[in-house]
């Protein structure tokens, strides 16, 4: 019963069946056009048979391995393709059916049915070539060179029914034939292309010299393929060289930074979760003054066996980030899970006994732990790396072997009015230059401390959001005064240069490291919902919440703020063209929030006013930090 | 043709192994019943020796060959986990049986036994050459896995050989080399039990 329904689950799939159906339309083709009579040959061409199957089985063992991928390309197609010209397509079919019956014995490591299948797929090609040369007039025999077309479209025949067959198995079996046509291009073709060229090479000497010419193909073949074999294995012990790190056996900070990018890419796309924990040895250096550089290392070494052989099993990607600072990706872990993970490690560590661990305050190994969870708040890879981080430093600040989450009381105690201070000096230089983006970058910081009481937000993103909205418009400090201070329409050029100065505030906020993380919302406030904003044209999800906020709040303010020569929009206006703007320009769930928000207090300031009589000019709540 | 896959075998092995190491390989071969095939061998040369002065020998020396040759395949299969011996196995079956459907003598294709001596092959066809060998005749039973690939320059010996022939040396090759291989991948020379 079992049985009976996992061979039919199995061929539930699209698949399975085509493999079914193409055995059955291979074995049938056989039947029609091949010989399946073992005395339709004379004793000399039986010779010949055995020394082409041998031929074949040889080939087959000593198949290309070819560099990167280490796909495998088998020279066994120039025997059948030979034996199609010199000797008829039937010929080749028969040499195909033993050498497949011989294969099917002793190799008994690959499923039967592969065979099948395999056999399946040669039957179609080369009957597929040896029509096409039949129709196009070749004749068997000695290669003509009246008839090279004739050979050359063959071949193409072949090569095209083999892509054909098995690119309609990956797109029914994986969805996708983009991955096969680009290994064909990238990997294969060239080699194909020698293997289907090399035929034609056999045939002459088959003609000329017999059997051997076959043992003088086979022993290039051989020898060709030992060649390929040894430059792939080269090329793995090289690369594996270059991608890990000899003394801990991990992988290496550069590999490391090329997967993440990767890992990042599969987590979005599969919408997975992907966790990241940044880990440091605990006073490391105390270790390697007290015994030597030697014996620190073998501490290293030590720790990345350790790491290494907890993670292995599970497929986490393990790389030592620079001296004693260590690197895990957790595809598929949620933070949660990655802190169990990551804590049980550490526990295994401090378990683990080493030598002269006693000089360590906790008398064991042991290491903090910082980790993060990829959201969508974290538009790149060295942002990410940057709050693991602060996780770690976190962890290490509250007394070591630790571990921490970003975000869960990771940031150290923040003094968010000294910061608030230190920006607005930086803010000051616009007094003189550009006093209304001064005003501009009060006034929305302002609406930033609201929005986030708002949204609600926790304190580090609420820290972001106001610091953010303070010092979003730094880079304008590069514009020229000409342009800031235009009256009229700009150029294109002066546009484009207004543009840069999202990229210009992200330089001169990275100068200071300290608000490092102040980047996204600097750089991306300008970038739209629909993806038609500057710099990058990020599009929804992919430009971090807060950013998306302080756009909104940006583009209020610009739009009613009091310039002289220019329209204002009213209160209600401004809000009116936010909604209008919804889901194009701005996040619409955020606009409905702000909007709200907005009416509610235009509504209660305009009843305080109504009660005090005063005047209803000037409601805007202009009251820098 | 036995002799063919061992001298090629060694002389690779030696080759690839060096002599120390090939040698002292060598001497460490165990193979189970390995006993019973000199004895196979001993018995076949004295059939071929005597069969002209022992008329007993000469009537039943097919027969004769068919019991070596069944008791030899009970030996290799009894090895057939080490590596080569599945393809000897193979190869000495196919010629067992070509032999058996055919009386037990093996059919030799004339036209592939035309690089040999000519008078070798007028005692073939007119039967006086062998105890082992018959001219293949329309009548033959599965021509195809009888003598009919013939050896030529450059191969340094001329002969007719069967496909049997062929796996059989072949296994006897890969094996050799397995053997002989032994320490050129190990480290020591005395194993450690």
């Amino acid at each position: 019963m079992g049985f009976a329904q996992r061979l039919l689950s199995n061929f539930r799939q699209p698949g399975n069946i085509y493999l079914l159906l193409l055995c059955f339309a291979g074995v049938a083709l056989y039947a029609a056009t091949g010989n399946l009579s073992f005395h339709a040959y004379t004793m000399a061409q039986w010779a010949l048979i055995y020394a082409m199957v041998g031929a074949v089985l040889i080939l087959d063992h000593y198949s290309f391995y070819l560099p990167p991928e280490g796909n495998v390309q088998s020279m066994d197609s120039s025997v059948y393709l030979a034996a199609m010209f010199v000797f008829g397509g039937s010929f080749a079919l028969f040499i195909l059916l033993i050498s497949t019956a011989v294969v099917l014995v002793y190799n008994r490591s690959i499923k039967w049915w592969k065979h099948f299948v395999n056999f399946s797929i040669y039957t179609f090609m080369i009957n597929g070539a040896d029509f096409t040369f039949n129709l196009l007039g070749g004749k068997t025999g000695e290669l003509n060179s009246d008839h090279i077309y004739a050979y050359i479209l063959s071949l193409s025949v072949y090569f095209i029914v083999n892509v054909l067959l098995l690119g309609y198995y990956f797109l029914l079996h994986k969805g996708t034939i983009y991955e096969f046509i680009k290994n064909i291009l990238k990997d294969t073709l060239f080699a194909y292309l020698s293997t289907l060229l090399l035929s034609l090479v056999l045939v002459i000497l088959i003609v000329n010299n017999g059997s051997l010419g076959l043992f003088l193909f086979l022993a290039i073949g051989m020898l060709l393929s030992h060649a390929f074999r040894q430059l792939f294995n080269m090329y793995n012990a090289v690369s594996e060289k270059a991608n890990t790190d000899q003394r801990t056996g991990l992988y290496s900070h550069s590999y490391f930074e090329e997967k993440l990018d990767e890992y990042i890419a599969q987590a979005r796309e599969q919408a997975l979760p992907l966790s990241l924990v940044m880990i440091d040895l605990d006073d490391f250096k105390k270790y390697n003054d007290a015994f030597g550089h030697p014996q620190g290392d073998r501490l290293l070494g030590f720790f990345g066996q350790q790491i290494k052989s907890e993670c292995e099993p599970k497929e986490f990607f393990a790389a030592r980030f620079g001296g004693e600072e260590f690197s895990i990706i957790m595809p598929g872990l949620t933070q949660d899970k990655a802190k169990a993970f990551v804590d049980s490690l550490r526990k295994k560590i401090n378990d683990t006994p080493f030598e002269g661990v006693e000089i360590f305050p906790h008398g064991c190994v042991s290491f903090s732990a910082g980790i993060l969870e990829l959201n969508k708040e974290t538009h790149d890879k060295s942002q990410l790396i940057d709050w693991a981080d602060q996780a770690l430093y976190a962890a290490k600040a509250k007394g070591k072997n630790t571990v921490l989450i970003y975000g869960e009381d990771s940031r150290l105690p923040i003094s968010l009015e000294n910061d608030i201070h230190e920006l607005e000096q930086q803010l000051k230089i616009f007094l003189s230059k550009d006093v209304y983006t001064f005003k501009h970058s009060k006034r929305v910081y302002s609406y930033a401390v609201e929005m986030a009481e708002v949204l609600k937000l926790g304190e580090s993103d609420r820290r972001l959001l106001v610091l953010g909205a303070l010092i979003h418009d730094i880079g304008k400090l590069e514009i020229p005064r000409d342009i800031l201070n235009k009256k009229s329409k700009l150029t294109r050029e002066e546009w484009e240069i207004v543009k840069k100065h999202v990229l210009w505030g992200k330089e001169i906020v990275l100068v200071t490291g300290k608000f490092k993380d102040l980047v996204p919302l600097v750089e991306l406030h300008h970038e739209r919902y629909d993806g038609a904003g500057y710099p990058h044209g990020y599009k929804g999800e992919e430009i971090p919440r807060l950013a998306r906020m302080l756009c909104i709040i940006d583009s209020f303010d610009a739009m009613t703020t009091e310039r002289p020569y220019q329209e204002t929009k009213s209160f209600m206006d401004a809000l009116l063209e936010i909604r209008r703007c919804s889901g194009s320009q701005f996040d619409p769930e955020l606009a409905d929030q702000f909007i709200r928000y907005m009416e509610g207090k235009l509504a209660s300031s305009l009843s305080d006013v109504a009660v005090a009589g005063s005047e209803m000019a000037d409601v805007s709540p202009n009251n820098g930090g | 043709m036995v002799y063919d896959g061992i001298v090629i075998g060694l002389l690779v092995g030696f080759i690839r192994a060096g002599w120390r190491s090939g040698l002292a390989a060598l001497s460490q071969i165990r193979i189970r019943g390995g006993i019973v095939f000199p004895i196979l061998l001993a018995i076949q040369l004295i059939v071929v020796l005597l069969e002209n002065r022992i008329p007993f020998l000469a009537t039943s020396s097919g027969y004769m060959f068919m019991v070596v040759y069944a008791a030899g395949l009970c030996v290799l299969w009894l090895n057939r986990n080490e590596k080569g011996f599945w393809w000897i196995f193979a190869g000495v079956a196919l010629n067992f049986l070509v032999m058996l459907v055919n009386g037990g003598q093996m059919p030799v294709s004339i036209d592939a036994a035309s690089v040999l001596d000519h008078k070798y092959v007028e005692m073939l066809q007119s039967g006086t050459a062998d105890a082992k060998h018959v001219a293949m005749t329309d009548s033959t039973r599965l021509p195809f896995l009888g003598d009919i690939i013939p050896l030529t320059p450059p191969y340094p010996r001329q002969q007719v050989i069967s496909v049997g022939d062929v796996i059989m040396n072949f296994g006897i090759f890969i094996f050799l080399q397995k053997v002989m291989m032994v320490y050129k991948t190990s480290t020591s020379f005395v194993k450690t039990k």
